[in-house]
């Protein structure tokens, strides 16, 4: 029983993973991420990437939303704030356990991606992207309306760690990550998310098409505002500490550029592009003076070269549709993997 | 308090229709969400405080100055950054995002995170059916009904007005009609960060000046924009009066709650939206396919 | 994707060899001065640390059992306005990589209190120069043997604050009485929107009647606005004689310039940060003249050693010390317990803190039970300083509890108040 499952796996690494460099790429991007603490235990760079995993679920967040069903989203902090508020206080008052508070906090945040998302869906294109915007700074004005709720500008401090040590910590959001990253891919993939590439590409078309498109907008607002809400969970907890911070207009930009550059509409670009730029930002800590200026430029000069951004660049140079079935292929084949079409 | 109300109201929703004007033109004309309007704004206001404290230059030679190097910048950073990558949308987005990180740290790197101040043109104070109003706020109410109905003159009585209104109409069409499509972005470009810079200037005896006094009024334009309808000069100009009155009306009425005047504002917005989903006078853009 | 995969490589190999080449030290003493550096607040805490480690060194370092060691400071931007994240990166980078052995500093309340649970994991000693929220405090008395490592150096916890405040605001009545006959004044409190001002708000709002006022409303503009001057028309609507001010933010220079220019007949008192710093004179032009505020440095003797320590710092900067300059003597205090444990472990240096008593710029600095700066009559005391003509001199204490530094001023009505109550 075990050895076929065993079996099973090696058959799809072998038909499915290591047929593409970028699949390959992804594997070993994950295997790295789960043996780092053995060679490598540096709380400090532990930090780094446990960070970086929970901004790569808000990123891909984001890009499930905005990206793929094209209802840009100016204002995703709402989410992520939403759900460390929420988290944080039902940790504190109530005494619940992270693996309890971080789910309720994602569901609070798909409560606020109804309560937002079915208003909105009146408004189109740049109307929605403004619009989106001010919901996370009209709920900020309510955290300081209510201080005692709240800690207004304190936040809502003294959270349960999210694990017994800065490992766990770092093993409960990298798995996470890896898992919802999975999972958003596969939505994306999926019939529903060809549906959002439809709404995105042609609203219209869609309806006309006899499908409900409302019904998917809304259904793309919950997934997500809940994946953007485990990520804002989980950095309630990791933070131990729930501030005004996690509905800053900058958390909420960042979130528009993570995915911008690294490519749209791709679930994996976005997480990349955390994995890319949140460390770079560590890493110009050696000039203190110049470290967000550099990574300013950094994002412009990429964008100016490949506007479509950095993954789906490098993706393209390494990898090309089969003219025939539109499937990917290594760049070196001669005949597609899946039909053996000539690739030239 | 009526006369209160409306003289506040009055005042800083002047500033907020000059900015938001720009915003809006650039916008109509070339479909461009720029996050780094207001930055031009800040950038305007720094220098002429550098060309008073540093140089010594008078206010009044400043304030050209300072308006003609935003200009330039504009169209530097139009020209190198933006036209480049006009095709994606996204892409455009972001790199107006990174262009305000990239003036919001220069200026940090420059003049440090110091608050800044410049003393005003004119001293003192007049009353206004009992509310006082220092000079220079009525000064920079002047100049900007001043720029605003030169502006108004430009597009509506112009033949370069018109050209840069019918492509805000529709682009396709105006290029199909033979229009340099592309120059007249450019052209408006200029214009836009020309009143951000005016904007600017103005401000510099109001305000404090930090590197991060262009996110507080970026958002409340962003607002103002939307509730008159995108696209929409006499919109943006109503909007702007709407969210300014309403910031002055919770200040008075509210006075515990005057923090959130921001909010508020915002909460007009939506409200607005959600009856009218293209804003106040927004043309109901048909779905560009 | 292979060069994704490179770069990200490449990137990592650069943290190794980085991190490789950071020098262990056990020939000096590393202390983390934390803050903004971008920000006059973060400067503060540099210069005042860069100062004290300069006197220290001069002398040969510190005495640790039989070695001299020298202090070397290490800068930590801790970016912590524009980004929470970002603080706690710096913070653990300083402790792992930088290898600190001590840390001092900090501002924004929210920050800090995230960054206390990252050096109390390391058990690094933390010196606070900057927030004034009681929390960061409570929690030493709430888990001892988690939180010892935290001392709070200055400013004075904001409990104190709000006592000073309302002492202030009875000088500046009892001025409007015996100067202009106003026997009953009307108050406006104007408080920016914020977790440390509500005690105050509220505690105004009960106890104004009982101390002889009236109030003629309150106001809770928001901390970064930056046009108040329809709050400023308000308060004038409503009469007010006194504005009692909570400023901690940038608002505090908006509210002061726009306050002088439109000349509001009501003398302004109470805290403004902004208006504790030398930047303010020139950031409002001049229009923020007579603001009162609580302060922590003046050119006056607290003690023996404030006027020497503001003259060197105001020579050697060229500005007069911010409170948050108060790592001076956190370094001075922390110094001096680490010669008296003769060791840097860290258990036994949180126990000669405890001891410490030392006459520091602002008083005398002692501790109390939950590591909290004490205020009080021959401890630190804080000051009103008032802004006249150009310079911030102090003008309280005024002789309460019988205490008047040397130095001190009178307290002016602003000129236009004057002129426009005495018809």
């Amino acid at each position: 029983m075990l050895l076929a499952q065993l079996r099973r796996i090696q058959v799809v690494i072998k038909t499915e993973v290591l047929v593409l460099p970028s699949r390959i790429a992804v594997m070993l991007f994950a295997l790295f991420l789960l043996t780092v603490p053995f060679y490598w235990p540096d709380p400090y760079l532990l930090r780094i990437l446990t960070l970086a995993s929970i901004f790569a679920i808000f990123a891909a967040s984001w890009d499930l939303l905005s990206g793929f069903t094209g209802q840009v989203n100016f204002g995703h902090a709402l989410f992520f704030g939403v759900a460390a508020y929420c988290a944080a206080l039902l940790n504190l008052h109530l005494k619940f356990p992270p693996w309890v508070t971080v789910p309720l906090g994602a569901v609070a945040a798909v409560g606020t991606g109804l309560l937002v998302g079915i208003p909105c869906l009146r408004l189109k294109g740049t109307y929605l992207a403004l619009t989106t915007l001010s919901f996370p700074i009209i709920l900020m004005g309510l955290v300081f309306a209510f201080p005692d709720l709240t800690g207004g500008e304190l936040g809502v401090s003294g959270l349960s760690r999210l694990a017994g040590s800065r490992v766990g910590e770092y093993y409960v959001c990298s798995v996470l990550m890896l898992g919802a990253g999975f999972l958003m891919w596969k939505i994306g993939d999926s019939k529903t998310g060809i549906i959002f590439h439809a709404i995105r590409e042609d609203e219209l078309a869609v309806r006309t098409a006899g499908i409900n498109t409302t019904k998917y907008k809304i259904l793309a607002f919950c997934l997500s505002g809940f994946f953007a809400g485990v990520a804002g969970g989980l950095y309630a907890h990791v933070m131990r500490i729930a501030g005004p911070s996690t509905l800053e207009v900058s958390l909420s930009f960042q979130a528009v550029i993570w995915a911008v550059f690294g490519g749209m509409v791709s679930i994996y670009g976005p997480m990349a592009a955390v994995f890319i730029l949140f460390p770079l930002l560590e890493l110009l800590r050696v000039v203190p003076q110049l470290r967000n200026l550099a990574f300013a430029l950094i994002i412009l000069l990429i964008l100016l070269y490949m506007p479509e951004g950095l993954i789906p660049w490098i993706r393209d140079r390494i990898e090309k549709l089969c003219p025939r079935c539109k499937a990917r292929n290594f760049t070196r084949r001669s005949h597609c993997r899946i039909c053996a079409a000539h690739m030239h | 308090m009526a006369s209160d109300i409306i003289v506040n109201g009055l005042i800083s929703g002047s500033i907020y229709a000059l900015l938001a004007i720009g915003f809006s033109l650039i916008f109509g004309v070339a479909r461009i969400v720029n996050i780094a309007h207001t930055a031009f704004y800040m950038v305007a206001a720094y220098a002429i405080h550098f060309a008073l404290h540093n140089l010594g230059v008078p206010y009044l030679l400043a304030m050209p100055l300072a308006i003609v190097l935003v200009v330039g910048l504009g169209l530097a950073c139009y020209r190198l950054f933006i036209d480049p990558i006009r095709e994606h949308e996204a892409a455009v987005l972001i790199a107006t995002i990174a262009l305000a990180m990239v003036f919001q740290e220069v200026t940090l790197m420059l003049f440090k995170g110091h608050y800044r101040g410049t003393p005003p043109l004119l001293e003192g104070f007049l009353t206004v059916a009992g509310v006082k109003v220092a000079y220079q706020q009525l000064l920079s109410f002047v100049v900007v009904l001043l720029v605003l109905g030169l502006v108004w003159l430009f597009l509506g009585h112009t033949r370069l007005g018109l050209a840069i209104r019918t492509t805000a109409q529709d682009r396709e069409v105006a290029n199909l009609m033979g229009m340099d499509v592309a120059r007249i972005a450019m052209l408006t470009m200029a214009i836009s960060v020309g009143m951000a810079g005016v904007a600017g200037a103005v401000v510099v005896p109001l305000f404090v000046l930090d590197p991060f006094m262009w996110l507080a009024p970026l958002i409340m334009i962003m607002a103002v924009v939307v509730l008159g309808g995108l696209g929409s000069i006499k919109g943006s100009f109503l909007g702007a009066y709407i969210l300014g009155f309403a910031e002055s009306l919770v200040v008075f009425l509210l006075p515990m709650g005057s923090f959130l005047k921001g909010s508020v504002a915002l909460s007009v917005m939506i409200v607005v939206l959600l009856i009218r989903p293209e804003g106040l006078f927004g043309i109901a853009f048909e779905e560009e396919r | 994707m292979r060069r994704g995969v490179f770069l990200a490589a490449a990137a990592w190999v650069w943290v190794l060899v980085s991190m490789a080449g950071s020098g262990w030290g056990a020939d000096e003493i590393k202390v983390g001065v934390v803050g903004p550096m971008a920000f006059t607040q973060g400067e503060g805490h540099w210069n005042g640390a860069t100062m004290a480690a300069e006197e220290i060194n001069a002398k040969g370092g510190v005495q640790v059992g039989k070695k001299k060691l020298p202090i070397k400071l290490v800068k930590v931007d801790s970016n912590e306005f524009l980004n929470v994240t970002d603080a706690t990166n710096a913070m653990e980078r300083a402790i792992t990589y930088d290898k600190v052995d001590f840390l001092m500093g900090g501002f924004r309340t929210e920050a800090v209190l995230a960054m206390q649970d990252i050096a109390m994991e390391y058990k690094k000693i933390f010196l606070g120069c900057g927030a004034a929220h009681p929390e960061l405090c409570a929690r030493v008395a709430k888990d001892y043997e988690k939180y010892k490592y935290w001392f709070r150096v200055t400013p004075i916890n904001s409990t104190f604050l709000v006592k000073v405040d309302f002492l202030l605001l009875e000088m500046v009545a009892k001025k409007m009485a015996t100067e202009l006959g106003i026997s009953k004044p009307k108050v406006a409190i104007v408080a920016e929107k914020a977790v440390w001002a509500d005690p105050i708000v509220n505690i105004a709002q009960e106890n104004l009647p009982k101390m002889g006022m009236e109030i003629a409303g309150v106001w809770r503009p928001s901390p970064v606005a930056t046009d108040v001057s329809a709050e400023l028309s308000a308060v004038q609507s409503a009469g007010a004689h006194i504005i009692f001010t909570s400023f901690s933010s940038s608002v505090g220079i908006p509210f002061a310039k726009q306050w002088g220019e439109l000349q509001v007949p009501a003398a302004a008192v109470g805290i403004n940060v902004e208006a504790q710093k030398d930047g303010f004179w020139a950031a409002t032009g001049g229009k923020g003249n007579y603001t009162l505020t609580m302060n922590t440095y003046a050119r006056v003797k607290m003690t023996d050693s404030t006027i020497p320590f503001f003259d060197k710092y105001k020579e050697r900067f060229k500005e007069a010390p911010n409170y948050t300059a108060g790592t001076y003597d956190a370094l001075h205090i922390l110094v001096q317990a680490i010669e008296r444990a003769g060791t840097l472990d860290s258990a036994k240096v949180v126990q000669e803190l405890e001891k410490t008593q030392y006459m520091g710029g602002a008083g005398k600095i002692v501790f109390s039970k939950d590591h909290d700066v004490t205020w009080g009559p021959g401890f630190v005391t804080a000051i009103g300083t008032q802004w006249q003509d150009g310079q911030n001199l102090c003008v309280w204490p005024d002789g309460w509890q019988g205490i008047k530094y040397e130095g001190c001023v009178d307290y002016k009505i602003p000129p236009w108040v004057r002129a426009h109550y005495k018809k």
